[in-house]
């Protein structure tokens, strides 16, 4: 019973967590692989497109933090979520970029003359690929961040499960225990080669 | 031998060549979506010297052969970045494993700050898991590159077999089928909503 209990654990687990699993792999080797992917995507692969222009209706009071500033225009603009910000609300401008999987946004607002250029960033699979993979953490003010910083940490929980409940399940077919010593030995050796070496 | 067993040979046989890369990813993530506070504040840095130096930075320079003449100069090789924030400043990060020591030139004051991380393990373990890359002068650094690769292809191989052969235990495609279509809804859900 408790044998099959950790083959289903592993195997449904893994069922759910599927398309994590898949795009981490694709993001790490895109960024084992930033030398010759620039030869695509260029030396920048971050490039911004201006969307509209507009002049800003509300009023960020001068002795806002940048981050009230950010949050009260990003509301206002009905574009509320994760964001990082630079600049003061009472200096030339105030930039904020609009984290999202897809299609990020960098709004720039300039107090003296209220005027708001939204921008968002042209795609390209390898900025989408690493921004996937670095999004994590419950630093944002979001629900929904949380709830995928939550999904990262079951990810992680799940590959140290995957890793020992693995292991038991090897153990268990005894025909496969003289070949499985053989690979488990050479990784791990490999690996403590490495660890000294480089 | 059947492509059936081959499969789950596979699966099996790459997940134990593979389980230290994998354990290591695993925990090591761990610190990256909770770093730990530094609250002693005490800093990461031990500095190694200060002191007066000079060395050309043209405009447009390759910076990486400035970085080999820093090290060389301080009887130093192996594993290193450099990182020019603006005009006056240049960083010069050699690393490896176990240890990590940054050169800040200032071309203004003309003058080099040398300064040791102090060890901890989770910047040990953040450090393992953001290596990669065949950027270094280094057979080795490029065996550990592959390495990364290997590890991608692995996680790769282990959804495919992983999903052959889930769908051969018919007991179990109603709850497979819900788990991974779950998965891909939600994981849908946050591409649009996030």
């Amino acid at each position: 019973m408790f044998s099959k209990l950790i083959r289903r654990t592993h195997m449904y687990l893994a069922l759910f967590l599927t398309p994590w699993v898949l795009i981490y792999a694709l993001s790490t080797m895109a960024m084992n692989h930033r030398e010759f992917l620039k030869r695509f995507y260029g030396e920048n692969p971050v490039q911004f497109e201006k969307e509209s222009e507009q002049v800003y209706s509300g009023t960020v009071p001068p002795d806002a933090t940048p981050k009230q500033a950010a949050v009260q225009i990003l509301r206002n603009l009905n574009r509320e979520g994760a964001f990082s910000v630079q600049g003061r609300p009472d200096g030339e401008q105030l930039t904020i970029f609009r984290q999202h999987p897809i299609s990020p946004q960098r709004i720039i607002y300039s107090p003296k003359d209220h005027k708001l250029v939204i921008e968002k960033q042209v795609f390209n699979s390898a900025t989408f690929l690493e921004r996937m993979h670095r999004r994590r953490g419950f630093q944002h003010d979001y629900g929904l961040e949380d709830t995928w910083a939550f999904s990262v940490d079951l990810v992680i929980v799940a590959m140290t499960f995957w890793g020992l409940s693995g292991l038991w399940m090897w153990w268990e077919l005894r025909a496969t225990r003289g070949w499985g010593v053989l690979s488990l030995t050479a990784g791990v050796a490999l690996f403590a080669f490495f660890l000294f070496t480089i | 031998m059947t492509l059936n067993l081959l499969l789950r040979r596979t699966h099996i046989y790459l997940a134990l060549f593979l389980l230290p890369w994998f354990l290591m990813y695993g925990v090591s993530s761990f610190f990256f979506s909770h770093p730990p506070k530094r609250e002693d504040g005490q800093s990461q840095w031990r500095v190694r010297f200060e002191r007066p130096y000079e060395i050309a930075i043209p405009e447009g320079a390759d910076l990486r052969a400035i970085g080999t003449r820093v090290l060389q100069e301080h009887g130093m090789q192996g594993s290193f970045g450099t990182y020019r924030p603006n005009a006056d400043k240049l960083h010069v990060y050699w690393f490896n494993f176990w240890n990590a020591t940054e050169f800040i030139y200032s071309a203004k004051e003309k003058r080099l700050l040398a300064r040791d991380h102090v060890f901890g393990w989770n910047s040990f373990l953040t450090g393992m898991h953001a290596r990669g890359g065949f950027e270094q002068n280094s057979v080795l650094s490029d065996g550990w590159g592959v390495a990364v690769d290997v590890v991608c292809v692995g996680m790769l191989i282990w959804i495919a077999t992983g999903i052959y052969m889930w769908w051969q235990l018919r007991p179990t495609r109603f709850w497979g089928s819900l788990a991974l279509g779950s998965g891909f809804a939600i994981f849908l859900i946050f591409l649009r909503a996030l």
